[in-house]
């Protein structure tokens, strides 16, 4: 079993090779990647101080698998560390966009993200979804180089997804989502 | 007899009207949720899981399962016809398939590919038929030490074996303990890890973070990386098989199969090593013209035998997750947390108190693999019409229907912000190639591991030795072992 990308057909063969000495910024990012693993399991172990030992019959309580596991991660951070300190992550597949990443189109779509979470329970499911999607169609569109004038058929094609949706999942399966009136179908 | 038996009363329970509904929902459904890029069994199983609520259990199980193994016809559909393959179980057929359909046989690397998943399905269902009694009438005697081991060498596997990097496989082992730990304690019922807010007591939802890691983490990976990739198409040619592709197929299909059962049954997962080894023996076996389309023009044992080898491992798959409790891959795992949902739990039990749930879903194994035969033989052309959906609409509309996975559950606002950030660390675990799968196998199989270790050490009195003192258990921590070694050892050898 060796690592399947020699076998690969040329086209799906990454188009740049693997640099042996990743970019700075391929480094940077994999060093607060490390980081964030490494104070994740601090973090634990911090939390994991509070919780009681008792352990009844067994050997071990409640707070033996907490310790564990956040022994475990900082010590996963400390060697993602190490190997992003000393030529990068080992064995990665490179993934497409090397042109680096297009932070508008994240934007938009994040946006379409979160004001779905704040307004669902106000303006009911199918208009917060509907926005959500307009919000996310228009970033991607952007993103993928296609045009993005289109408005009123994104929005259309929001609602004509969002409601059939809300009256399947709400009168067919009896699911509960947010509607704005009471009588169910908006 | 009494397999025989008890297998046509699961027919006579899935042959009900609405249970064939709700197969055929499942299967087409999959199909085309294993078709478009973007999405894919886990995540569709994930987002549908609020339907537990209300949906009776044989039904959804048979609806969630028909999803499962449709996806994985639907996925080489695709694999075929792009240039970029949706998921690493389709990555074998997508080598000699897209060489196929490049030279204008891109009809026969989907017939071969939809017979041979029927006949290797097929072949894992009459095996997960006639040993998962077996193996479920044996498991009841295993006690928490086994069980234990058992979670952790699919733990071993799922996050150290079967990826490329080790490290990186632990961490995402570890992060989903982690998520795991969040809630209340089964054993003494201590509150871990929940900050004081009562949305944690109950722990993370299963909803939450498959839908945010594989949904929400595609569309923002897209939105982020994918605008520039150039992607191109392979037209559909009729789809036909002559008498020579026949007769290279059904070999490859057969050793398809008998390499993928016995990968499906044993707790260790992954459908990358045996569509390897079966793409890796049909290469080996092919002979004079056969043996030089292989990589040119793309030979049909090429697509046969993995593709085979797929369906039968995922197929087989069950066996572990039914009689054991056991998931091996994103998929199981999320089954498994449908189960829960109904208040089941899957493992030895389950033949016996169940009996009916469990034989109707076999049964419906068996009925779901020739609807999927239909479904994509005659009407593939139907399926890759899908292939037309342009990707910001597609992708934008998967985020409505991540909105009612992670709002459905539990009717929380606070979930969905919950999902974006989700969303974004599996951005990041994604762009620095960290698996998914250890996340969402250890927060499901994490919680149940620890309460059966604790209960291990409660029956040995507080002694670790108690892990050794039995004759399976030292079994299970040699296979342990094994194959954390063993794959190493052969990589070396074929490289």
């Amino acid at each position: 079993m060796t690592s399947p990308r020699p076998n690969l057909p040329l086209e799906m063969r990454p188009d740049h090779p693997e640099p042996d000495h990743p970019s700075g910024q391929a480094r940077w990012w994999e060093t607060l990647v490390s980081a964030l693993v490494f104070l994740v399991g601090a973090g634990l172990a911090v939390g994991a101080v509070d919780i009681p030992s008792e352990a009844g019959y067994g050997g071990v309580g409640a707070n033996f698998l907490p310790w564990v596991v956040a022994l475990a991660l900082m010590a996963c951070g400390a060697v993602l560390l190490w190997e992003a300190r000393t030529g990068g992550y080992r064995e990665m597949e490179v993934g497409p966009g090397d042109a680096g990443p297009d932070w508008r189109g994240f934007v938009w779509v994040s946006a379409g993200l979160l004001l779905n979470a704040a307004l669902i329970e106000r303006i009911g499911f199918i208009l917060s979804c509907a926005l959500a999607y307009v919000l996310a169609v228009q970033g991607l569109k952007r993103a993928f180089g296609k045009p993005h004038r289109t408005w009123v058929v994104d929005i259309a094609t929001g609602l004509a997804i969002a409601a059939p949706v809300y009256w399947l999942f709400t009168k067919f399966l009896a699911i509960n989502l947010p509607g704005l009136t009471a009588g169910g179908w908006i | 007899m009494d397999t025989v038996n008890l297998l046509l009363q699961g027919f006579s329970t899935a042959l009900t009207v609405t249970n064939l509904l709700w197969a055929l929902f499942g299967c087409a459904l999959g199909t085309a949720v294993g078709v478009l890029p973007g999405i894919g069994p886990a995540t569709t199983v994930a987002m549908l899981l609020p339907i537990t609520a209300k949906v009776d259990i044989t039904a959804s199980m048979i609806f969630f399962a028909g999803i499962y193994y449709g996806a994985m016809y639907g996925g080489s559909t695709t694999s075929i016809l792009l240039n970029t393959p949706g998921e690493t179980a389709s990555m074998v057929t997508a080598m000699e398939g897209n060489k196929m359909a490049k030279s204008g046989r891109a009809g026969q690397a989907l017939a071969t590919a939809a017979i041979g998943s029927f006949v290797a399905g097929t072949i894992a269902t009459v095996v997960v038929t006639l040993f998962a009694p077996v193996v479920a009438d044996y498991a009841v005697k295993l006690g928490p030490p086994e069980y234990f081991l058992l979670m952790v060498l699919a733990f071993t596997t799922v996050s150290a074996v079967l990826g490329k990097s080790t490290v990186r496989g632990l961490t995402a082992l570890f992060i989903g303990l982690a998520v795991g730990l969040v809630g209340m304690d089964q054993i003494s019922g201590q509150p871990r890890y929940t900050g004081g807010k009562p949305e944690f007591l109950d722990g993370i939802e299963i909803v939450l973070v498959a839908v945010g890691l594989f949904a929400v983490a595609e569309v923002l990976h897209a939105v982020l990386f994918e605008g520039k990739v150039a992607e191109t198409q392979n037209t559909l040619t009729r789809v036909h098989m002559s008498r020579r592709d026949w007769r290279r197929s059904v070999p490859a299909w057969l050793r398809g199969a008998a390499i993928g059962t016995p990968f499906g049954c044993i707790p260790a997962g992954g459908t990358e090593i045996p569509t390897f080894l079966s793409y890796a023996t049909e290469k080996k076996l092919a002979k004079g013209e056969d043996r030089a389309e292989f990589g040119t023009r793309g030979a049909i044992e090429g697509v046969a035998g993995p593709e085979a080898a797929n369906n039968a491992t995922v197929t087989a798959a069950l066996i572990p997750l039914l009689t054991l409790g056991i998931p091996t891959s994103n998929t199981t795992a999320i089954l498994l947390g449908a189960f829960q949902n109904y208040g089941i739990q899957p493992g030895p039990q389950l033949f016996t108190a169940s009996a009916a749930l469990v034989w109707a879903l076999i049964a419906s194994l068996y009925i779901g693999n020739l609807m999927l035969l239909v479904l994509n033989l005659p009407m593939v052309g139907l399926w890759v019409k899908l292939l037309k959906i342009p990707k910001p609409q597609l992708y934008a509309g998967i985020l409505i229907f991540a909105t009612v996975g992670a709002y459905g559950m539990r009717q929380s606002t606070f979930d969905l912000f919950l999902l974006y950030a989700i969303g974004a660390i599996g951005v990041l675990m994604r762009r620095f190639d960290f698996p998914t799968a250890p996340v969402v196998v250890g927060m499901i199989l994490g919680p149940l591991a620890e309460a059966q270790m604790r209960n291990a050490l409660s029956i040995g009195e507080g002694k670790w030795s108690v892990f050794v003192e039995r004759p399976v258990s030292v079994v299970l921590i040699v296979v342990i072992l094994a194959v954390l070694i063993l794959p190493r050892v052969m990589r070396r050898h074929a490289a």
